[in-house]
């Protein structure tokens, strides 16, 4: 019993990091709030549904074309929405969790739902450690998820892509005035985010059915480790993650199923009365934000 | 090398530039005195194109509060227009005042971060080069840039404006808050660097007394006007600039 949570509690923390990355990447580097996130997410599974169910490609291709495509919505998002009222914060929040709505809506209203929407597994077969099975895709959750962390964090500090995210998320007047393109490079952050949120979908969707309800719930729990974590800290994400995801299962396997939703819930809750700004949020001062 | 004609700029009503003109020369360093809302930032923006940036900003946000008229022609070309970003890779690097830095980045990255248009090998070789200037950075390298002294951040500004190889280097108030010890190291590695680098320099200034002997020509604004020029030397010697920017 202690064993299946300390295994199933780790794997769950992993899935609620590689939900929370993307949003917080967007967010640490160019403050933009992406609130469309829970439908590029769903949008990303829906995608590779198509391509492969609808046009015939192997699943392989299809998955790198929905991370592609995804990536470029999110440009297109920053380029003709988010553009023309970066810095408003309620602006931003609005149109972004508006074009979501329409995302999620639109894939309702055209039928999208029911239990035929399924995305397939990486590889099939299951392992057993100690006496817990896990299945083939939740090991390959963990292990891309941590690679992913991983390498966003090289890639923000040995890159020059990696540089200029970190340059403009201190100070943008001043990255601007050593030649980067805020602009340019802001309109990445959010493709970059936006691709996360893809590869997030395409690793855990195909644990269940792709459901459009699903979509408000990735947008809940991204920003519920989000706000715990401290908006914009890569550090905080996985932090809050592994409080989440560890809360979560010990409630479930300790209290029933029926209360797992509540923690994330009640997590934001005490951490809103306690620390407002996080654990590592970005207004204590002189702190790590990627 | 740098040709200002005619600048004019608005914030809404107010007028922080009128009909400004200058010119500086390859290999100078030119000064551009005056005292604070004398319009020197405002001139320094707009010659970096930082303005037009903002200007574009509120444009897309449906206002337009900034108006600007005149012309800037920099090594021939003229980049009234051009973009901030566009003007850096033309060679125009601006030290924004008050030594803006990456503070939770270390002082290795901000440099790193400034480097963003050269290649790599040229980054490292141009980081031993800022070493070389100011050997005080040497032993901060891996301090957050945040935790620096005043002193050392100018210095550190000065290093990243340097990484972009910029041919000419606009330094707005760089002794801004510096003791006299820390100015003289300034102004000493301001004018190795235009011999070492070849670098042509506008530096803003409200307090002339350090800056004054070592410049080939200065500028004094008051209210946004051009109000006397003149070789630094003769300067020096105006009783009006001893009494209103030498502090006696």
């Amino acid at each position: 019993m202690l064993e299946v949570t300390i295994i199933y509690g780790f794997i769950n923390s992993i899935i609620l990091a590689l939900i929370a990355l993307g949003f917080s990447l967007t967010f640490g580097i160019s403050g933009v709030s992406n609130f469309a996130y829970g439908a590029m997410y769903i949008m990303a599974g829906y995608a590779v549904w198509i391509m492969i169910n609808l046009i015939g490609l192997p699943f392989p291709v299809a998955a790198i074309l929905a991370v592609i495509f995804t990536a470029l919505f999110g440009l297109a998002l920053y380029r003709l929405v988010l553009l023309r009222v970066r810095g408003m914060v309620i602006s931003e929040v609005i149109a972004t969790f508006g074009v979501g709505l329409a995302i999620l809506e639109l894939f309702r209203y055209l039928g999208f739902t029911g239990f035929e929407y399924t995305l397939p597994v990486f590889t099939d077969g299951s392992l057993m450690i100690g006496d817990t099975y896990i299945d083939h895709q939740r090991l390959w959750i963990v292990g891309i998820g941590i690679s992913l962390a991983l390498g966003l964090y090289l890639f923000t500090r040995y890159t020059k892509t990696g540089l200029a995210f970190r340059g403009i998320a201190q100070d943008e007047q001043t990255a601007l005035s050593l030649g980067i393109n805020s602009d340019r490079v802001a309109g990445l952050s959010v493709a970059f985010g936006s691709g996360l949120a893809a590869i997030a979908a395409i690793l855990i969707l195909p644990r269940g059915t792709i459901s459009v309800n699903e979509g408000y719930d990735v947008l809940i729990n991204a920003m519920a480790v989000c706000i715990i974590g401290g908006l914009g800290s890569t550090v905080g994400v996985i932090v809050a993650s592994f409080m989440i995801g560890y809360a979560q299962m010990i409630t479930d396997a300790f209290s029933g199923p029926h209360w797992k939703m509540i923690v994330s819930l009640v997590a934001i809750l005490i951490i809103l009365l306690v620390k407002p700004s996080g654990l590592f949020g970005k207004q204590k001062e002189l702190e790590e934000r990627i | 090398m740098l040709q200002i004609s005619n600048l004019m700029v608005f914030y809404e009503n107010a007028l922080a530039l009128n009909d400004f003109s200058m010119k500086v020369e390859k290999g100078q360093i030119v000064a551009v005195i005056g005292s604070n809302s004398a319009g020197k930032t405002t001139l320094m923006n707009t010659v970096s194109g930082l303005i037009i940036d903002t200007k574009i900003k509120e444009q897309r946000k449906g206002g337009e509060r900034i108006t600007l008229y005149g012309k800037i022609v920099f090594d021939g070309k003229d980049i009234t227009e051009l973009h901030p970003s566009e003007r850096v890779k033309e060679g125009l690097v601006l030290c924004r005042e008050r030594h803006p830095i990456f503070p939770e980045s270390d002082l290795v990255e901000n440099l790193r971060i400034a480097g963003y248009l050269r290649k790599r090998s040229e980054v490292s070789s141009t980081i031993e080069y800022v070493f070389d200037l100011f050997p005080t950075l040497l032993r901060l390298k891996t301090r957050k840039a945040g935790f620096l002294s005043g002193g050392e951040q100018q210095m550190l500004t000065i290093g990243m404006a340097l990484m972009v190889k910029p041919k000419l280097l606009l330094l707005d108030e760089p002794l801004l808050g510096l003791s006299p010890i820390m100015q003289k190291t300034l102004v000493d590695a301001i004018l190795k660097i235009r011999k070492e680098a070849g670098l042509t320099i506008v530096v803003t200034e409200q307090f002339a007394r350090p800056i004054l002997p070592v410049i080939d020509h200065g500028y004094v604004v008051e209210n946004g006007m051009l109000s006397l020029d003149g070789p630094g030397l003769e300067l020096m010697e105006n009783p009006e600039v001893k009494a209103a920017y030498f502090g006696v």
